[in-house]
Protein backbone atom coordinates (compact mmCIF):
# COMPACT_ATOMS: atom_id res chain seq x y z
CA UNK A 1 0.00 0.00 0.00
CA UNK A 2 2.63 2.30 1.30
CA UNK A 3 5.04 1.43 -2.00
CA UNK A 4 2.25 2.42 -4.49
CA UNK A 5 1.43 5.56 -2.71
CA UNK A 6 4.97 6.50 -3.40
CA UNK A 7 4.81 5.18 -6.82
CA UNK A 8 2.25 7.99 -7.94
CA UNK A 9 4.05 10.73 -7.55
CA UNK A 10 7.25 9.81 -9.34
CA UNK A 11 5.17 8.11 -12.52
CA UNK A 12 3.17 11.16 -12.79
CA UNK A 13 6.38 13.64 -12.69
CA UNK A 14 7.82 11.75 -15.36
CA UNK A 15 4.87 12.18 -16.94
CA UNK A 16 4.82 15.77 -16.06
CA UNK A 17 8.52 15.94 -17.61
CA UNK A 18 7.84 14.06 -20.61
CA UNK A 19 4.86 16.68 -21.41
CA UNK A 20 7.04 19.24 -20.93
CA UNK A 21 9.89 18.36 -23.35
CA UNK A 22 7.24 17.04 -25.80
CA UNK A 23 6.19 20.92 -25.76
CA UNK A 24 9.87 22.07 -25.88
CA UNK A 25 10.46 20.29 -28.87
CA UNK A 26 7.38 21.22 -30.67
CA UNK A 27 8.46 24.61 -30.02
CA UNK A 28 11.96 24.67 -30.66
CA UNK A 29 11.22 22.91 -34.03
CA UNK A 30 9.07 25.54 -35.05
CA UNK A 31 11.02 27.81 -33.68
CA UNK A 32 13.57 26.22 -36.51
CA UNK A 33 10.98 25.65 -38.97
CA UNK A 34 10.21 29.26 -39.26
CA UNK A 35 13.53 30.57 -39.27
CA UNK A 36 14.81 27.99 -41.31
CA UNK A 37 15.93 30.45 -44.59
CA UNK A 38 18.10 32.50 -42.17
CA UNK A 39 19.74 29.56 -40.56
CA UNK A 40 20.24 27.61 -43.81
CA UNK A 41 21.46 31.00 -45.38
CA UNK A 42 23.85 31.63 -42.54
CA UNK A 43 24.98 27.90 -43.12
CA UNK A 44 25.77 28.40 -46.30
CA UNK A 45 27.79 31.31 -46.12
CA UNK A 46 30.17 29.91 -43.45
CA UNK A 47 30.75 27.01 -45.56
CA UNK A 48 31.58 28.86 -48.31
CA UNK A 49 33.80 31.16 -46.54
CA UNK A 50 35.69 28.25 -45.50
CA UNK A 51 35.64 27.11 -49.26
CA UNK A 52 33.99 23.86 -48.57
CA UNK A 53 31.62 24.04 -51.10
CA UNK A 54 33.92 25.23 -54.10
CA UNK A 55 32.90 22.01 -55.58
CA UNK A 56 29.16 21.90 -56.10
CA UNK A 57 27.08 24.22 -57.95
CA UNK A 58 24.74 26.85 -56.64
CA UNK A 59 21.42 24.42 -57.17
CA UNK A 60 23.48 21.72 -56.11
CA UNK A 61 24.52 24.22 -52.44
CA UNK A 62 20.30 24.59 -52.56
CA UNK A 63 18.95 21.84 -52.79
CA UNK A 64 21.55 19.66 -50.57
CA UNK A 65 21.70 21.68 -47.88
CA UNK A 66 17.49 22.04 -47.95
CA UNK A 67 17.55 18.20 -47.64
CA UNK A 68 20.36 18.40 -44.91
CA UNK A 69 18.24 20.83 -42.70
CA UNK A 70 15.14 19.10 -43.17
CA UNK A 71 16.53 15.85 -42.61
CA UNK A 72 17.68 17.07 -39.03
CA UNK A 73 14.52 19.06 -38.22
CA UNK A 74 12.68 15.61 -39.09
CA UNK A 75 15.12 13.98 -36.65
CA UNK A 76 14.01 16.29 -33.89
CA UNK A 77 10.98 16.52 -34.55
CA UNK A 78 9.62 13.00 -34.47
CA UNK A 79 12.69 11.00 -32.95
CA UNK A 80 13.11 8.79 -35.48
CA UNK A 81 16.75 9.00 -37.04
CA UNK A 82 15.71 6.21 -39.78
CA UNK A 83 15.43 9.24 -42.80
CA UNK A 84 18.91 10.87 -41.59
CA UNK A 85 20.42 6.58 -42.01
CA UNK A 86 18.63 6.53 -45.22
CA UNK A 87 19.56 9.71 -46.83
CA UNK A 88 23.38 10.06 -45.52
CA UNK A 89 23.84 5.87 -47.03
CA UNK A 90 22.52 7.18 -50.29
CA UNK A 91 25.04 10.56 -49.79
CA UNK A 92 27.70 8.18 -49.02
CA UNK A 93 27.44 6.18 -52.38
CA UNK A 94 26.30 9.36 -54.75
CA UNK A 95 28.61 10.74 -56.92
CA UNK A 96 28.25 14.46 -55.36
CA UNK A 97 29.93 12.82 -52.71
CA UNK A 98 33.12 12.70 -55.22
CA UNK A 99 33.25 16.22 -55.00
CA UNK A 100 33.36 16.86 -51.46
CA UNK A 101 35.57 14.56 -49.11
CA UNK A 102 34.59 13.40 -46.23
CA UNK A 103 36.32 15.63 -43.71
CA UNK A 104 34.41 18.37 -45.85
CA UNK A 105 30.87 16.72 -45.21
CA UNK A 106 31.83 16.78 -41.50
CA UNK A 107 33.20 19.84 -41.38
CA UNK A 108 30.14 21.25 -43.19
CA UNK A 109 27.78 19.46 -40.38
CA UNK A 110 29.61 20.78 -37.40
CA UNK A 111 29.24 24.03 -39.13
CA UNK A 112 25.62 23.63 -38.82
CA UNK A 113 25.33 22.57 -35.32
CA UNK A 114 27.33 25.40 -33.80
CA UNK A 115 25.12 27.58 -36.04
CA UNK A 116 21.96 25.68 -34.62
CA UNK A 117 23.71 26.58 -31.11
CA UNK A 118 24.59 29.66 -31.26
CA UNK A 119 20.76 30.64 -32.47
CA UNK A 120 19.44 28.56 -29.61
CA UNK A 121 21.66 30.28 -27.14
CA UNK A 122 20.75 34.10 -29.03
CA UNK A 123 17.03 33.37 -28.79
CA UNK A 124 16.69 32.18 -25.02
CA UNK A 125 19.51 34.16 -23.38
CA UNK A 126 17.23 35.95 -21.13
CA UNK A 127 15.62 32.20 -19.99
CA UNK A 128 19.00 30.51 -18.79
CA UNK A 129 16.88 27.53 -17.50
CA UNK A 130 14.85 27.15 -20.43
CA UNK A 131 17.72 27.64 -22.56
CA UNK A 132 19.53 24.91 -20.83
CA UNK A 133 16.21 22.77 -21.16
CA UNK A 134 16.21 23.24 -24.86
CA UNK A 135 19.92 22.18 -24.94
CA UNK A 136 19.55 18.80 -23.46
CA UNK A 137 16.55 18.32 -25.92
CA UNK A 138 19.26 19.38 -29.06
CA UNK A 139 22.23 18.09 -28.36
CA UNK A 140 21.76 14.51 -27.92
CA UNK A 141 19.73 14.87 -31.51
CA UNK A 142 22.77 16.59 -33.28
CA UNK A 143 25.02 14.05 -31.70
CA UNK A 144 22.97 11.21 -32.65
CA UNK A 145 22.87 12.99 -36.33
CA UNK A 146 27.09 13.44 -36.45
CA UNK A 147 27.27 9.89 -35.30
CA UNK A 148 25.17 8.40 -37.64
CA UNK A 149 27.05 10.67 -40.61
CA UNK A 150 30.19 9.22 -39.68
CA UNK A 151 29.33 6.01 -39.18
CA UNK A 152 27.82 6.07 -42.72
CA UNK A 153 31.02 7.01 -44.20
CA UNK A 154 33.20 4.83 -42.84
CA UNK A 155 30.90 1.76 -43.88
CA UNK A 156 31.17 3.26 -46.97
CA UNK A 157 34.48 3.27 -47.24
CA UNK A 158 35.13 0.28 -45.81
CA UNK A 159 33.06 -1.52 -48.38
CA UNK A 160 34.35 0.35 -51.27
CA UNK A 161 37.82 -1.18 -50.32
CA UNK A 162 36.34 -4.51 -49.80
CA UNK A 163 34.69 -4.65 -53.30
CA UNK A 164 38.39 -3.43 -54.97
CA UNK A 165 40.48 -5.81 -53.02
CA UNK A 166 37.53 -8.66 -54.39
CA UNK A 167 38.30 -7.39 -57.64
CA UNK A 168 42.08 -7.23 -57.32
CA UNK A 169 42.15 -10.91 -55.59
CA UNK A 170 39.60 -12.40 -58.19
CA UNK A 171 41.78 -10.95 -61.11
CA UNK A 172 45.26 -12.49 -59.84
CA UNK A 173 43.28 -15.79 -59.16
CA UNK A 174 42.48 -16.59 -63.09
CA UNK A 175 46.11 -15.87 -64.67
CA UNK A 176 46.40 -16.33 -68.64
CA UNK A 177 49.61 -17.67 -69.80
CA UNK A 178 50.76 -16.55 -73.23
CA UNK A 179 52.54 -20.59 -73.91
CA UNK A 180 53.05 -20.53 -77.55
CA UNK A 181 51.84 -18.49 -80.44
CA UNK A 182 47.64 -20.23 -80.11
CA UNK A 183 48.46 -21.91 -77.01
CA UNK A 184 47.16 -19.95 -73.95
CA UNK A 185 47.16 -21.40 -70.03
CA UNK A 186 45.64 -20.97 -67.07
CA UNK A 187 46.85 -22.79 -64.18
CA UNK A 188 43.84 -23.18 -61.46
CA UNK A 189 45.52 -23.36 -57.42
CA UNK A 190 43.02 -23.55 -54.39
CA UNK A 191 39.38 -23.72 -54.48
CA UNK A 192 37.74 -23.67 -57.14
CA UNK A 193 33.92 -22.58 -56.30
CA UNK A 194 31.27 -21.47 -58.85
CA UNK A 195 32.51 -17.90 -58.53
CA UNK A 196 36.00 -18.37 -59.29
CA UNK A 197 34.58 -21.04 -62.25
CA UNK A 198 32.52 -18.09 -63.67
CA UNK A 199 35.66 -15.60 -63.60
CA UNK A 200 37.46 -18.30 -65.57
CA UNK A 201 34.74 -18.58 -67.99
CA UNK A 202 34.70 -15.19 -68.66
CA UNK A 203 38.31 -14.32 -68.72
CA UNK A 204 39.02 -17.07 -71.08
CA UNK A 205 36.13 -16.13 -73.59
CA UNK A 206 37.33 -12.70 -73.14
CA UNK A 207 40.63 -13.26 -73.59
CA UNK A 208 39.78 -15.71 -77.22
CA UNK A 209 37.26 -13.21 -78.37
CA UNK A 210 40.02 -10.45 -78.68
CA UNK A 211 42.44 -13.05 -79.86
CA UNK A 212 40.54 -12.72 -83.29
CA UNK A 213 42.42 -16.31 -83.74
CA UNK A 214 42.14 -20.28 -82.88
CA UNK A 215 43.31 -20.64 -80.07
CA UNK A 216 44.17 -23.83 -77.77
CA UNK A 217 43.90 -23.32 -73.87
CA UNK A 218 45.14 -25.39 -71.82
CA UNK A 219 43.25 -25.72 -68.42
CA UNK A 220 45.25 -26.95 -65.67
CA UNK A 221 43.29 -27.71 -62.91
CA UNK A 222 46.25 -30.35 -60.58
CA UNK A 223 46.36 -27.30 -58.14
CA UNK A 224 42.86 -27.85 -56.97
CA UNK A 225 41.39 -29.59 -54.14
CA UNK A 226 37.98 -30.83 -54.73
CA UNK A 227 35.27 -29.41 -56.89
CA UNK A 228 31.16 -29.68 -57.07
CA UNK A 229 28.72 -30.68 -59.74
CA UNK A 230 27.96 -26.97 -60.13
CA UNK A 231 31.75 -25.79 -60.47
CA UNK A 232 32.17 -28.58 -63.12
CA UNK A 233 29.29 -27.88 -65.19
CA UNK A 234 30.49 -24.90 -65.35
CA UNK A 235 33.64 -25.49 -67.00
CA UNK A 236 31.87 -28.16 -69.45
CA UNK A 237 29.82 -25.37 -70.97
CA UNK A 238 32.88 -23.28 -71.04
CA UNK A 239 33.95 -25.82 -72.87
CA UNK A 240 31.59 -26.19 -75.35
CA UNK A 241 31.35 -22.33 -75.50
CA UNK A 242 34.90 -22.07 -76.83
CA UNK A 243 34.62 -24.57 -79.04
CA UNK A 244 31.21 -22.78 -80.82
CA UNK A 245 33.67 -19.95 -80.85
CA UNK A 246 36.14 -21.89 -83.18
CA UNK A 247 38.78 -22.64 -80.85
CA UNK A 248 39.45 -25.44 -78.33
CA UNK A 249 40.03 -25.99 -73.90
CA UNK A 250 41.49 -29.02 -72.79
CA UNK A 251 41.85 -29.99 -69.57
CA UNK A 252 44.60 -31.22 -68.00
CA UNK A 253 46.12 -32.25 -64.12
CA UNK A 254 42.85 -33.92 -63.35
CA UNK A 255 43.91 -35.63 -59.31
CA UNK A 256 42.82 -39.06 -58.72
CA UNK A 257 40.55 -37.78 -56.16
CA UNK A 258 39.01 -35.11 -58.21
CA UNK A 259 38.61 -37.70 -61.10
CA UNK A 260 36.51 -40.01 -58.42
CA UNK A 261 34.41 -37.55 -57.50
CA UNK A 262 33.90 -36.30 -61.23
CA UNK A 263 32.71 -39.88 -61.90
CA UNK A 264 30.59 -40.61 -58.87
CA UNK A 265 28.97 -37.47 -59.42
CA UNK A 266 27.64 -39.22 -62.94
CA UNK A 267 29.56 -35.52 -65.09
CA UNK A 268 29.74 -36.67 -68.74
CA UNK A 269 33.23 -35.72 -69.97
CA UNK A 270 33.35 -37.41 -73.38
CA UNK A 271 34.19 -35.35 -76.10
CA UNK A 272 36.61 -32.99 -73.93
CA UNK A 273 40.15 -33.50 -74.89
CA UNK A 274 42.06 -34.48 -71.04
CA UNK A 275 45.43 -35.00 -70.20
CA UNK A 276 46.89 -36.18 -66.96
CA UNK A 277 49.74 -33.38 -66.96
CA UNK A 278 50.45 -29.97 -68.30
CA UNK A 279 53.12 -31.08 -70.64
CA UNK A 280 51.07 -33.84 -72.33
CA UNK A 281 48.75 -30.92 -72.53
CA UNK A 282 51.50 -29.09 -74.55
CA UNK A 283 52.06 -31.49 -76.33
CA UNK A 284 48.21 -32.14 -77.46
CA UNK A 285 48.43 -28.58 -78.82
CA UNK A 286 51.76 -28.82 -80.22
CA UNK A 287 51.10 -31.88 -82.28
CA UNK A 288 47.78 -29.68 -83.25
CA UNK A 289 49.37 -26.95 -84.55
CA UNK A 290 51.74 -29.16 -86.45
CA UNK A 291 54.76 -28.26 -83.75
CA UNK A 292 57.66 -30.23 -83.34
CA UNK A 293 60.19 -29.37 -80.17
CA UNK A 294 63.65 -31.32 -81.32
CA UNK A 295 67.31 -30.93 -79.66
CA UNK A 296 69.30 -28.80 -81.78
CA UNK A 297 72.55 -30.86 -82.40
CA UNK B 1 8.75 -14.09 -104.33
CA UNK B 2 10.56 -11.20 -101.99
CA UNK B 3 13.49 -10.11 -102.17
CA UNK B 4 15.95 -11.42 -100.04
CA UNK B 5 16.31 -8.93 -97.12
CA UNK B 6 20.07 -10.50 -95.90
CA UNK B 7 22.47 -10.85 -98.64
CA UNK B 8 23.34 -14.56 -99.77
CA UNK B 9 27.08 -14.54 -101.39
CA UNK B 10 28.49 -17.44 -103.65
CA UNK B 11 32.49 -18.03 -104.11
CA UNK B 12 33.00 -21.33 -105.98
CA UNK B 13 31.14 -24.01 -104.16
CA UNK B 14 30.53 -21.99 -101.17
CA UNK B 15 27.80 -19.73 -99.93
CA UNK B 16 28.87 -16.88 -97.60
CA UNK B 17 26.00 -14.89 -95.40
CA UNK B 18 26.64 -12.00 -92.77
CA UNK B 19 23.74 -11.04 -91.42
CA UNK B 20 24.29 -7.27 -90.08
CA UNK B 21 20.79 -6.74 -88.74
CA UNK B 22 18.79 -8.28 -85.47
CA UNK B 23 17.17 -12.00 -86.47
CA UNK B 24 13.91 -11.52 -84.94
CA UNK B 25 11.45 -14.07 -85.63
CA UNK B 26 9.58 -13.31 -89.25
CA UNK B 27 13.08 -12.26 -90.98
CA UNK B 28 14.94 -15.56 -89.19
CA UNK B 29 12.60 -17.63 -91.09
CA UNK B 30 12.88 -15.86 -94.01
CA UNK B 31 16.91 -16.03 -93.91
CA UNK B 32 16.59 -19.88 -93.48
CA UNK B 33 14.10 -20.23 -96.36
CA UNK B 34 16.30 -17.69 -98.46
CA UNK B 35 19.56 -19.90 -98.09
CA UNK B 36 18.11 -23.15 -98.63
CA UNK B 37 16.63 -22.04 -101.70
CA UNK B 38 20.13 -20.80 -102.36
CA UNK B 39 21.56 -23.97 -101.92
CA UNK B 40 19.00 -25.72 -104.10
CA UNK B 41 19.71 -23.20 -106.70
CA UNK B 42 23.60 -22.89 -106.68
CA UNK B 43 24.24 -26.51 -105.56
CA UNK B 44 26.11 -25.36 -102.97
CA UNK B 45 28.62 -27.55 -100.78
CA UNK B 46 28.86 -25.47 -97.85
CA UNK B 47 27.98 -22.68 -96.19
CA UNK B 48 29.60 -20.03 -93.86
CA UNK B 49 27.30 -17.88 -91.28
CA UNK B 50 28.81 -15.49 -89.87
CA UNK B 51 27.36 -14.06 -86.40
CA UNK B 52 29.75 -11.94 -85.54
CA UNK B 53 27.26 -8.91 -85.95
CA UNK B 54 24.73 -10.48 -83.79
CA UNK B 55 24.85 -9.48 -80.09
CA UNK B 56 21.48 -11.12 -79.11
CA UNK B 57 20.19 -15.05 -79.72
CA UNK B 58 16.96 -16.30 -78.49
CA UNK B 59 16.09 -20.03 -78.78
CA UNK B 60 13.98 -19.40 -81.44
CA UNK B 61 16.98 -18.17 -83.97
CA UNK B 62 18.54 -21.05 -82.39
CA UNK B 63 16.12 -23.28 -83.51
CA UNK B 64 16.04 -21.55 -87.24
CA UNK B 65 20.69 -21.85 -87.36
CA UNK B 66 19.84 -25.57 -86.34
CA UNK B 67 17.18 -26.32 -88.87
CA UNK B 68 19.40 -24.77 -91.37
CA UNK B 69 22.83 -27.03 -90.55
CA UNK B 70 20.31 -29.81 -90.55
CA UNK B 71 18.33 -29.24 -93.60
CA UNK B 72 21.42 -28.34 -95.48
CA UNK B 73 23.37 -31.93 -94.55
CA UNK B 74 20.24 -33.83 -95.90
CA UNK B 75 20.89 -31.66 -99.36
CA UNK B 76 24.49 -32.78 -99.03
CA UNK B 77 25.56 -28.83 -97.74
CA UNK B 78 27.86 -28.72 -94.44
CA UNK B 79 27.40 -25.26 -92.15
CA UNK B 80 30.08 -23.48 -90.41
CA UNK B 81 29.17 -20.86 -88.08
CA UNK B 82 31.44 -18.31 -87.50
CA UNK B 83 32.47 -15.46 -85.37
CA UNK B 84 30.22 -16.37 -82.13
CA UNK B 85 30.63 -14.01 -79.04
CA UNK B 86 31.68 -14.76 -76.29
CA UNK B 87 27.92 -13.99 -74.70
CA UNK B 88 26.17 -15.93 -77.58
CA UNK B 89 28.73 -18.70 -76.99
CA UNK B 90 27.99 -18.84 -73.21
CA UNK B 91 24.10 -18.13 -74.13
CA UNK B 92 23.85 -21.05 -76.54
CA UNK B 93 25.66 -23.63 -74.38
CA UNK B 94 23.26 -22.62 -70.89
CA UNK B 95 19.81 -22.97 -73.54
CA UNK B 96 21.78 -26.58 -74.23
CA UNK B 97 22.61 -26.42 -78.08
CA UNK B 98 24.01 -29.29 -79.13
CA UNK B 99 27.12 -28.79 -81.59
CA UNK B 100 25.50 -32.00 -83.62
CA UNK B 101 25.64 -31.23 -87.19
CA UNK B 102 27.22 -27.37 -87.14
CA UNK B 103 31.04 -26.93 -87.17
CA UNK B 104 32.78 -23.96 -85.63
CA UNK B 105 35.44 -21.49 -86.89
CA UNK B 106 37.00 -18.36 -85.47
CA UNK B 107 36.33 -16.23 -88.52
CA UNK B 108 35.21 -16.24 -91.91
CA UNK B 109 39.12 -17.58 -93.11
CA UNK B 110 39.21 -19.84 -90.83
CA UNK B 111 35.83 -21.29 -91.34
CA UNK B 112 36.24 -21.75 -95.40
CA UNK B 113 39.83 -23.38 -94.29
CA UNK B 114 37.27 -26.06 -92.20
CA UNK B 115 35.20 -26.64 -95.53
CA UNK B 116 37.94 -27.27 -97.66
CA UNK B 117 39.07 -29.90 -95.00
CA UNK B 118 35.96 -31.25 -94.87
CA UNK B 119 35.29 -31.43 -98.61
CA UNK B 120 38.62 -33.15 -98.85
CA UNK B 121 38.00 -36.09 -96.94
Amino acid sequence: MLKGKTQEPIIESTVLIDVDTQKLKRELSTLLEHNAEEIRSQWIKEMQGQGLLAALSPTEIEEQSKVIYDTCLLCLKTGSYEVAQKYVASMAKKAVLQAMTVDQIIAGLLILRDIYARFIFEWYQKNPTKWRNVNGIYEPVARRILNIATQAFVAERESTIKQLQQQEVAKLSTPIADVWEGVIMMPIVGVLDSARAKQITESLLERISREKTELIAILSIGGIAAIDTQTANYILRTVHAIKLMGSEMIITGIRPDVATTLVTLGIDLSGIVTRSTMREGLEYAFDKLKLKVTKTS
Amino acid sequence: MEKPSIPILKSGDCLITSPQVALHDKLAVQFKNDILQRIVETKAKGLVLDVSAIDVVDSFLVRQIGEIAAASSIMGGHVVVVGLRPEVAMALVEMGFSLEGVHTAVNLEKGLEVLHKIWRR
